[in-house]
């Protein structure tokens, strides 16, 4: 006999997400993600300036904020026939970057890292590190005074819970330096984007701000300090967990998806725009060795199991966004893109899957790692390399570039394309990018100067989709389905999601009630 | 009386001073207080001394409803205190969905346990549906009734961000998306707008109310006025030159770039707010210095009153 277990809220991600799956005999036979809170933001859009757009989609996310501003201003930019210049494009990559650097080690270690650790193993620290004593001394003094929240309540510690208090009391030390860390990112991101979330200096045609040296010396302290945290503590901290104690789970691919991966790419290194820090490109589970190029008519949207309107799956460029809330057999306002009909992850390890990169691969090979959870967060912390590395070689670019401008103003570079600031009658644009969360794009369609019609497709919504017009489930629902849970203490079903790092304020639904008799943990 | 309010106040530092942070840093933290809220710098002292024998003992409750957790990232984004300082030192967050340890029916627990409890602090951010309640739901359960069943027994309802406020940009869809304020009755809200939250204003806030022991000075639309008193235009540095008839056309323009920005959409003249002389992320910059137009987030007009955002279509007179 099956039983019903549900999580929710499930917490530590963006927004609100609800989970029920089915367990049997210990292993789980069936799942439902469903996001259970909307907003509307694409019909907000309409009929407004597009330049609006920009703002508005920005606010879309505030953990991934920038990521959306930077979209939709390439989607508007598309239909306004703006062309960005250099030094524009290295403002938005050194922006958006350092957005890449505060979002990827809190996921590990604020979002994530409490679901391996038995943090209170920490009374047993007996080393005689200064630093790792005072941590002790912090989270002792916490539980003397029998006030631990918001590190408990929590799920029980298990099998593939850490209680060596060493790796624990140095896991906890590096959560909080942390915290200051991704503060000092977000820093990074205000210099550059007047403030942080919530940049405001990406604007249709280019950015605002034209940064002086002091702002860039500022930026570049910061980077420095930042860069040297996430590979001197971040990776290594995730290798050594995916290496050392999670090897097992590792190894036995727990939560792994679909094997269906998508990337549109990011961070252009050029000013065609061809070349990119991430490669965008689709792997099959069918054809895992062959990386395809994407071809976007072959993306579709269901709305089968969603609460709007019933019509054919349609690409985005002709969906719409009307809402049905009696609609029956339907869980969710989050729709079902699917590639190709195909159910597809998009993320880290969607992008460090189509990119074959090579130290990725070669550590994953070397421990006989399987695509899963664990696959996930080392692919997002190989990755933040990538952009680390990027990010001084941007500096340096517009530094290159800011000098020549004190020569002479005729040689002073641009920051905006203002001839094509003012809204055309007609167009058409999209955006396609990556968010640390995956593959994200944005359409927008331009009639008599507003926007006609705006729509997004957020990486959560591929990852957290629910089952489309075949009936074939999502990716997070795909990846829970097989995995050992304790109905009593499900803490696998939360490792699993927050591998993803799933965003829900993007990908909005409502849930049914149904009258199933649930056992609520 | 006296004497024992001394010697719990001494208890209070040396509770804080247990938890790591030193009277001397808690001192200028309620000294940066006294700035915002316009109080005699000698009260600092007595501010830390009541805050520090309240703080350890109060909850705080974080709800989000129709938000994007922006709010709680910009909290995250906190210099001074510093988030770990806010999240373990100062307040014992016992629901904060984003932070919080705890899921599903353990989470609701800690808020169910807090709510029993009682003398907690209550925090919003994200607006509240009201056309539909299915719009948002936590556990099943619409978030417009929890949110109403926290805020009945809450000792301080705070309103962050202009979501939370006023319904700031979802109450341009068809949700029915408004504010605390507009759903609680009777219940005095301290609203703290701005898309997202300012951080400082916040814990400035909490301070405030911890010392004394009251809300601070609200506006008409029930912000602090500490930080909402003036337009971002009274202080703005471009301000000479909107004085002189001088506005920026073009971005690439070197001789314009500190002109003022009327002409890309700048509401800043409508809008209280003191971003313009307390700058963002530890102060290193805000909207109007890093060129881009001020939307207008603090005000209950944001979003679609000032729409479009970009331009203004009457002409500076």
């Amino acid at each position: 006999m099956a039983k019903r277990i549900v999580v929710d809220p499930v917490t530590r991600i963006e927004g609100h997400l609800r989970v029920e799956v089915e367990v049997e005999n210990g292993v789980v036979v069936d799942a439902w993600t469903k996001g259970t809170m909307f907003r509307g933001i694409e019909k907000i859009i309409q009929g407004k300036d597009p330049r609006d757009a920009v703002y508005i989609a920005e606010r879309i996310c505030g953990v991934c904020m920038a990521s959306h501003g930077w979209t939709s201003a390439m989607a508007v930019e598309n239909a306004h026939g703006a062309i960005l210049p250099p030094a524009a494009r290295l403002i938005r990559n050194l922006l958006v970057g350092a957005l890449w650097l505060h979002d990827h080690p809190l996921h590990f270690y604020h979002l994530s890292a409490l679901d391996y650790l038995d943090v209170l193993a920490i009374a047993g620290y007996q080393g005689k590190d200064q630093n790792l004593l005072t941590v002790k001394d912090k989270i002792m003094k916490l539980v003397e005074a029998g006030d631990t929240a918001p590190l408990t309540p929590r799920y029980e510690p298990d099998d593939f819970s850490i209680r060596d208090p060493e790796i624990v009391t140095s896991a906890l030390a590096h959560y909080l330096q942390a915290l200051q860390i991704q503060a000092k990112a977000k820093k990074m991101s205000a210099i550059l984007g007047g403030k942080q979330p919530h940049q405001s200096s990406i604007v249709v045609g280019g950015v605002t701000i034209y940064p002086t040296d002091q702002q860039l010396e500022q930026f570049k302290q910061l980077l420095e300090e930042v860069v040297d945290f996430v590979k001197k503590v971040y990776v290594p901290d995730v290798v050594f967990f995916a290496t050392g104690p999670l090897l097992s789970l590792a190894q036995a691919g727990f939560g792994a998806g679909t094997g269906n991966y998508l990337a549109y790419g990011a961070f252009p290194m050029d000013d065609s725009g061809r070349e990119k820090l991430f490669e965008g490109g689709f792997v099959s589970s069918s054809q895992p060795e062959k990386v395809q190029q994407v071809d976007l008519t072959k993306i579709t949207e269901a709305v089968t199991s969603s609460w709007y309107q019933e019509s054919l799956p349609a690409h985005p460029w002709e969906g719409t966004t009307e809402v049905d809330l009696d609609k029956s057999g339907a869980y969710t306002f989050v729709k079902s893109p699917r590639y190709n009909g195909l159910s597809t992850e998009v993320g880290p390890l969607a992008r460090m899957t189509v990119a074959r990169h090579k130290p990725f691969l070669k550590l994953v090979e070397e421990y006989a790692i399987k695509p899963g959870a664990v696959a996930r967060h080392l692919a997002r912390a190989q990755e933040t390399v990538l952009v680390a590395d990027a990010m001084f070689e941007w500096l340096k670019d517009l530094e290159h570039l800011l000098k020549r401008g004190k020569i002479h103003n005729s040689l002073r570079p641009d920051i905006h394309d203002s001839k094509h600031w003012e809204p055309p009658r007609r167009g058409r644009g999209v955006g396609l990018n990556e968010a640390p969360r995956g593959a994200l794009g944005h359409w927008v369609e331009i009639d008599d100067h507003k926007v006609k019609n705006y729509q997004i497709v957020v990486p959560t919504t591929w990852n957290v989709s629910p089952r489309d017009d075949q009936g074939i489930p999502g990716p997070i629902e795909q990846a829970l389905i097989g995995i050992p849970v304790d109905p009593h203490n499900p803490v696998n079903l939360v490792r699993v999601i927050r591998s993803f790092d799933p965003c829900l304020a993007c990908a909005v639904h409502v849930i049914s009630s149904d009258g199933d008799k649930m056992i609520r943990i | 009386m006296k004497k024992d309010q001394e010697i719990s106040h001494e208890k209070g530092y040396e509770r804080l001073e247990r938890r790591g942070i030193s009277r001397r840093d808690f001192l200028k933290l309620c000294t940066l207080s006294c700035i915002a809220f316009s109080l005699d710098l000698g009260f600092a002292s007595k501010m830390a001394e009541a805050a520090a024998a309240n703080l350890t003992k109060k909850p705080l409750i974080w709800m989000q409803g129709q938000g994007c957790t922006g709010c709680s990232e910009s909290l995250f984004s906190s210099a001074d205190p510093e988030p770990e300082q806010i999240l373990l030192d100062l307040l014992s967050v016992r629901f904060h969905p984003t932070i919080m340890a705890a899921a599903g029916d353990q989470a609701i627990g800690s808020w169910e346990h807090c709510l029993e409890e009682g003398n907690y602090l209550l925090v919003l951010e994200g607006s509240i549906p009201t056309a539909d309640p299915r719009f948002c739901t936590v556990e099943g359960r619409p978030f417009l009734e929890q949110f109403k069943k926290a805020a009945s027994k809450a000792e301080a309802v705070i309103a962050v961000g202009s979501c939370a406020c006023y319904g700031g940009i979802p109450r341009a869809g068809f949700t029915g998306a408004v504010g605390a304020q507009d759903i609680l009755n009777g219940v005095k809200v301290v609203n703290i707008p701005s898309c997202p939250v300012k951080p400082d204003r916040l814990v400035g806030t909490l301070l405030y109310y911890l010392s004394k022991n009251q809300l601070p000075r609200l506006d008409k639309h029930g912000r602090p006025l500490a930080y909402y008193r003036w337009t971002l235009h009274d202080s703005c540095h471009r301000r000479l030159h909107y004085e002189r008839g001088e506005f920026l056309r073009d971005w690439n323009d070197p001789k314009t770039a500190d002109w003022c920005l009327y002409y890309k959409g700048c509401k800043g003249k409508e809008v209280f707010t003191n971003c313009s002389s307390y700058w963002w992320n530890d102060g290193v910059n805000y909207c109007g210095y890093s060129g881009s137009p001020c939307a207008g987030c603090s005000q209950p007009e944001f979003y679609e009153q000032f729409s479009p955002l970009f331009d203004n279509p009457k002409e500076v007179k």
